[in-house]
């Protein structure tokens, strides 16, 4: 509440580089019928200042969790077993409930998949905006509300003057998501974690809301962590991959390595998913079979169920997450196997 | 709510849009006979109410010897009482009496009920228990008949009144709103705005209360039917309002001995009675169907 409010054109924001987020061994786990269920494990990673993380996998791969434990928002079932998050110097672990309400919003924002039924029905987008610069600042009405059309012609709503006194069932679903990106940036947060921003959208809008969101990015040197299963969207804007499966992380690196050369039979198999416009296929490639459910992980490599590689301790023995090369690591039990090529088959 | 509304104004000067949608619901308020037959039969009544020491002919109190139990004649349009008091006067006297205990009760139950079913929708947990479960043991006891016996522990007057009804109609409001509550708790804007950092006392009063508050109005309309029929039976029964001050229900009471010979005070103060129950609970029917249509005809 005491910070002031920058205006939105203020360059004076740091740019790359520093750290802003320092995930360590993270372990989720949530109360079920059953039992405490652990749906995340190990999860290791760090953001840099003004970059895009892609965080893909599949469904239930844990990978919305993280991100909803990075704002401890798990519910009340959801809770966080072991692990740290390190947010630009604070504790998010330690905080009390009322200064996590400060962090959220303020240092860390979110859009979320469905900007049809993001936005609350009975309140115009600009008091929407409105409110959470009020809620964090203290801004009055009036100031509140120009900030908003601000906002608003800042993602790219034209006649933005106007638009703030819309509903949300007046606009489509391009423009509601870009309302629901101004909102993000209101507060001009640090971290910026996108949840399937453009599932929902169709192609043109989705590639138009990437645009902005890398703008953004850039203007302000938001980090991004961007929640996916389109490697498509990956390969666009993000500078570095982590990928899950199964609760845990299989492979993180920068992209170009790994669209070039895939460490993990996973992301292997994800890269190979990917429509080729000039490749004529007569099918779609998938990955056979399904994610195991957390009730029900698999011993030894979670993954070796459906790995084309696996060999016969893959089922035994946990591969543990290795540092190949500075930027690149990889959970595989054979990629310390100097001629292994993931997916060559056994 | 300002800024929607005062955004509004801007935006029906700014466009015809908005003001077409606008007279688009003056247009279906208006051919829904329901809402307008209930607003008029309901506002007549508060409207006698609020101006009743103006509209009463003689006063309320005055004992008139001549007049006991007198027929409907040119100076007592509706007759006299056993102690020849004006049943008019009287019976325009109590419609403020039935309005206010109404009111009052509506007042309290609403927020009441509201707060709790709201908290123990969103927040779950032992609160939760302990609201509702408390609601069912409220619900398990007829209400009429919880509502004497905490009258006849407070003793009776006004106060009692309002306090008794109250006590069992708040469980209804509470579990109602709990229920709606939990229809838009998985919806992601509530996501949202907790994402957003928005404390939990905005995003129940803020966010949940204008998207769960029409369902709850609709209900709130047609209980003040039954909150007013309470009223009369508790001061029938000796333990509502009480001497000099007017109730329909302490008249139809006084009417009924003399119903025989003389029917015109329990007539008339039944009639009132009716009328006013009857009005609310058109209103509430015609208010159901404006505001959700997609409960017409059901």
């Amino acid at each position: 509440m005491n910070k002031t409010y920058q205006s939105i054109t203020d360059p004076g924001c740091e740019r790359g580089g520093s750290t802003l987020l320092q995930v360590d061994d993270l372990m989720i786990s949530f109360t079920t019928l059953r039992g405490q269920l652990k749906v995340v494990e190990n999860v290791s990673f760090s953001l840099q200042r003004g970059e895009i993380v892609g965080l893909v996998g599949e469904s239930g791969s844990g990978k919305s969790v993280t991100a909803l434990a990075l704002m401890r928002l798990l519910g009340q079932e959801g809770r966080i077993d072991r692990g740290t998050i390190n947010l630009d110097g604070q504790d998010i672990m330690s905080l009390t409930a009322a200064e996590m309400l400060s962090i959220r919003g303020r240092e860390v924002a979110m859009i979320f998949q469905e900007p049809m039924t993001s936005l609350n029905p009975v309140y115009t987008v600009g008091f929407q905006i409105a409110e959470i610069l009020q809620e964090h600042f203290g801004m009055s009405r009036r100031e509140t509300m120009k900030k908003a059309a601000d906002l608003l012609k800042l993602v790219g709503i034209p006649d933005a003057q106007q638009r703030i006194y819309d509903y949300p069932h007046q606009l489509s679903g391009g423009m509601r998501q870009r309302v629901m990106i101004a909102m993000a940036m209101a507060c001009e947060p640090k971290i910026l974690i996108a949840d399937e921003p453009t599932t929902a959208l169709d192609v043109t809008i989705q590639a138009q809301i990437l645009d902005l969101i890398n703008d953004l990015r850039s203007r302000f040197g938001t980090a991004v962590l961007l929640i996916t299963h389109d490697m498509g969207v990956i390969a666009s804007i993000a500078q570095r991959v982590i990928v899950m499966y199964a609760g845990r992380m299989v492979e993180e690196g920068p992209v170009q390595d790994i669209f070039a050369a895939p460490r993990h039979p996973y992301t292997q198999l994800l890269l190979r998913t990917i429509p080729r416009v000039k490749q004529k296929l007569a099918r779609l490639e998938v990955i056979e079979g399904t994610t195991p459910s957390p009730t029900h992980f698999p011993p030894g490599c979670r993954f070796h169920t459906r790995c084309p590689d696996a060999v016969d301790r893959c089922s035994s023995e946990q591969p543990a997450l290795t540092q190949i090369s500075p930027t690149h690591r990889v959970a595989c039990l054979r990629s310390d196997e100097p001629h292994f090529k993931p997916g060559s088959g056994k | 709510m300002a800024i929607t509304r005062k955004s509004n104004l801007q935006q029906r000067s700014d466009a015809d849009q908005l003001t077409q949608s606008e007279s688009d619901q003056w247009l279906r308020f208006r051919t829904n006979r329901n809402a307008v037959v209930g607003t008029i039969m309901v506002l007549f009544v508060v409207i006698v109410a609020i101006f009743a020491p103006l509209l009463t002919p003689h006063n309320f109190e005055t004992v008139n010897l001549l007049a006991v139990w007198s027929a409907p004649n040119s100076e007592f349009l509706l007759g006299g009482d056993s102690l020849g008091r004006d049943i008019l006067s009287r019976l325009i006297m109590g419609a403020r009496v039935s309005l206010l205990v109404a009111v009052s009760v509506l007042l309290i139950t609403l927020s009441f009920g509201i707060t709790v079913g709201m908290i123990a929708g969103y927040f779950g947990g032992w609160y939760e228990t302990i609201a509702m479960r408390t609601v069912d043991i409220i619900f398990a006891f007829p209400e009429l008949i919880l509502a004497i016996l905490v009258a006849t522990m407070l003793g009776p007057g006004k106060l009692t009144v309002i306090i008794s009804l109250s006590l069992v109609w708040w469980p209804g409001i509470a579990r109602l709103t709990r229920s709606l509550v939990l229809t838009i708790r998985s919806e992601p804007f509530i996501d949202a705005a907790i994402a957003c950092g928005t404390p939990a006392h905005k995003i129940l009063f803020r966010h949940f209360l204008p998207n769960i508050i029409a369902p709850i109005v609709v209900r709130a309309s047609i209980g003040v039917g039954f909150i007013i029929m309470a009223e009369a039976t508790l001061s029938f029964l000796g333990l509502g309002v009480q001497e000099p001050e007017p109730t329909w229900g302490g008249m139809i009471r006084d009417g009924l001995v003399s119903l025989r010979t003389e029917p015109y005070l329990a007539i008339f103060a039944s009639l009132a009675l009716g009328f006013t129950i009857i009005g609310f609970n058109i209103l509430g029917d015609g208010l159901r169907d404006f505001l959700d249509p997609r409960l017409r005809g059901k």
